[in-house]
């Protein structure tokens, strides 16, 4: 399992969810220091990424992920899931990505205000 | 015995006349090891006619409009792989060149094709070049939104719209058929059903590759400096190959390949692969010619060197071992699979877009598309197709890779360094045919009665459709 390897330190991390959790293919919402974020298990690899779509706000947790991006399911915009970026109108703004980790079988997510918070 | 041959040649009728001195494909094929199927043990070559091809349709803008309002609108196009909207609710956007399509699945085994307009005022539902899964299709503009299985299921600010009648405001479609895991979609309500828009011997054939097995594994697209026809064109003979690629004529029979036609809307052409070519009889040894082999996919191959035994034929040493090794690298059975399936290229066009070679050597599809913008370009596609793993699971198909105009098809991540450089050799020359065809003092295309029998094919069947009015 690859995850995206950021260098920050584990204890900014926040556990949400098991691994046994979230099966290949499939994503789930978790809150995390105030913010929306969906977690994607999907080819291989985890990815966290804000569940709010940077054109019209609404969430992309029932959108459809292809290799590498999510579509939002409400007007079709989709975002590379590694960096945030819109692949496509009616969206041009990225969407927030996180760090995420594995750790004794939890992964685990790193948001900003969360880490502040704790 | 020069003029013997000489004389003989005289005596045939035209296109008649094959390779002299050389064995046909079908001698080829029959003396293999693991024999071929029927589809391939045949053959249907149909003399058209020797006038040129008039260069207008290449050159003329007014041309290429009235393809896009003629042919393009009557015929059966590769919009998309099933594997492209395997759930109910996914959908995948087609466009070839203005006209634009929502292929969406909205039953388990039903597909629908939406034109990609809001009946509002006009905005594209869904961005060209894009997939996803809806719930519904929901426009951006002002919210009008339709339900997957295209009725309209609201108008924002509705009292305002007494005039609208949402049963008359259902997203128009095209016509949709499906085969061997290819979405064709037409859209012309009186169009014939596309298996006998193929006909019942070609239906036979594709039916017999099960290509629904396959999965994209690589697609690469790029914009190519011709008229759309050209690129095609380009592919449907292996006359070309011993001076547009000599790297590959040493294993290829290029002038003994055998050429076919099946009704209007598709032509064949089979290449017999790990042979001489005929241009170099006596130049090459066996062992060159195993030695010179170039794959599609030589990532299956991995270090494995080949040597042919006194006596013995670089095919039936290729024969033996690429059984094997294909399968392994696959994780598939082809325990059945003829030699000639497994080694030579079969080129199969079903008019007008589509590109098929279903051989295990050149597990490929090709689309041609015209440019909206200007009739010298066109967009190119390649996606090789594997056959999905022994254990069912179905990977993703692959993200296409667009290449810029001025990018080699060796700089595609996934593509074999050797096929990348056919295709460069292939779409290099195009651009200057292009050229050529308009700095040309001749007024039309001269064609060979045999290698070029599906150039001329493509274009009598052209003929037909731009000929009718819309």
């Amino acid at each position: 399992m690859n995850t995206q390897g950021h260098s920050a330190t584990s204890d900014c991390y926040t556990r949400v969810l098991k691994l046994s959790e979230l099966a290949p293919g499939t994503k789930k919402v978790v809150e995390v220091g105030g913010k929306c974020v969906l977690v994607c298990n999907v080819n291989e690899r985890l990815y966290a990424i804000s569940n709010v779509c940077s054109h019209n706000e609404k969430p992309l947790e029932r959108g459809r992920v292809g290799n590498g991006w999510i579509a939002c399911p409400a007007h079709g915009a989709r975002f590379d899931l590694a960096t945030g970026a819109a692949l496509n109108l009616p969206a041009k703004n990225p969407i927030a990505t996180y760090p995420v980790q594995v750790v004794d079988d939890w992964i685990e997510v790193l948001v900003e205000r969360a880490a502040a918070a704790s | 015995m020069n003029d013997q041959a000489t004389i003989k040649l005289a005596d045939l009728k035209k296109g008649e006349a094959r390779c002299p001195g050389a064995p046909s494909t079908q001698d080829i094929i029959a003396a293999d090891k693991v024999g071929a199927p029927g589809w391939v043990r045949s053959e249907s070559y149909q003399f058209l006619g020797d006038e040129d091809i008039p260069k207008e349709r290449y050159l003329d803008p007014a041309f290429a409009k009235l393809e896009l309002d003629t042919l393009w609108k009557k015929t059966w196009q590769f919009a998309c792989r099933e594997e492209h909207i395997p759930n109910v609710g996914d959908y995948h956007v087609y466009d070839l060149a203005h006209y634009s399509f929502i292929i969406t699945r909205v039953a388990e085994n039903e597909i629908r094709a939406y034109y990609n307009a809001c009946l509002h005022r006009g905005t594209k539902l869904r961005a060209s070049g894009t997939e996803g899964s809806a719930e519904e299709f929901k426009c951006s503009f002002h919210g009008w939104s339709w339900n997957i299985d295209g009725t309209h299921q609201s108008t924002t600010c509705h009292w305002d719209f007494p005039h609208v009648k949402p049963e008359k405001f259902s997203l128009p479609q095209a016509r949709v058929e499906t085969i061997g895991g290819f979405v064709f979609i037409n859209m012309d309500p009186k169009a014939p059903a596309l298996a006998d828009y193929i006909g019942l011997e070609a239906k036979a054939h594709l039916d017999a590759w099960k290509l629904q097995d396959r999965y994209i594994y690589l697609h690469v697209s790029k914009r190519l400096p011709c008229n759309w026809k050209l690129a095609i064109e380009a592919f449907q003979e292996a006359y070309h190959v011993i001076e547009t690629h000599p790297q590959v004529a040493p294993s290829n029979g290029d002038a003994n390949s055998q050429y076919d036609v099946y009704g209007e809307h598709v032509d064949r052409f089979i290449s017999t692969l790990g042979v001489v070519s005929p241009h170099l009889y006596g130049k090459v040894s066996e062992q060159d010619v195993l030695n010179q082999f170039v794959l599609g996919d030589s990532s299956a191959m991995g270090d494995t060197k080949l040597t042919v035994k006194e006596g013995g034929t670089a095919r039936a040493v290729m024969a033996g071992m690429f059984r094997g090794m294909f399968e392994k690298a696959t994780n598939t059975d082809l325990s059945k699979v003829s030699d000639s399936e497994l080694l030579d290229c079969f080129s199969y066009t079903v008019f007008p877009n589509t590109f098929l070679f279903p051989g295990i050597s050149l597990p490929m599809v090709y689309r041609f598309r015209p440019d909206k913008n200007d009739h010298r370009k066109c967009l190119y596609e390649v996606l090789f197709l594997r056959p999905v793993p022994i254990d069912g699971k179905r990977p993703m198909p692959a993200e296409p890779i667009h290449l810029r105009d001025d990018q080699s098809f060796t700089e595609a991540a996934g593509m074999d360094p050797g096929f990348g450089a056919i295709l460069d050799q292939d779409t290099d020359n195009v651009g200057l045919q292009q050229e050529g065809l308009e700095a040309s003092a001749k007024g039309g295309l001269t064609l060979g009665n045999y290698q070029e029998i599906r150039v001329r094919h493509f274009e009598q069947t052209l003929d037909k459709y731009v000929g009718r009015k819309a």
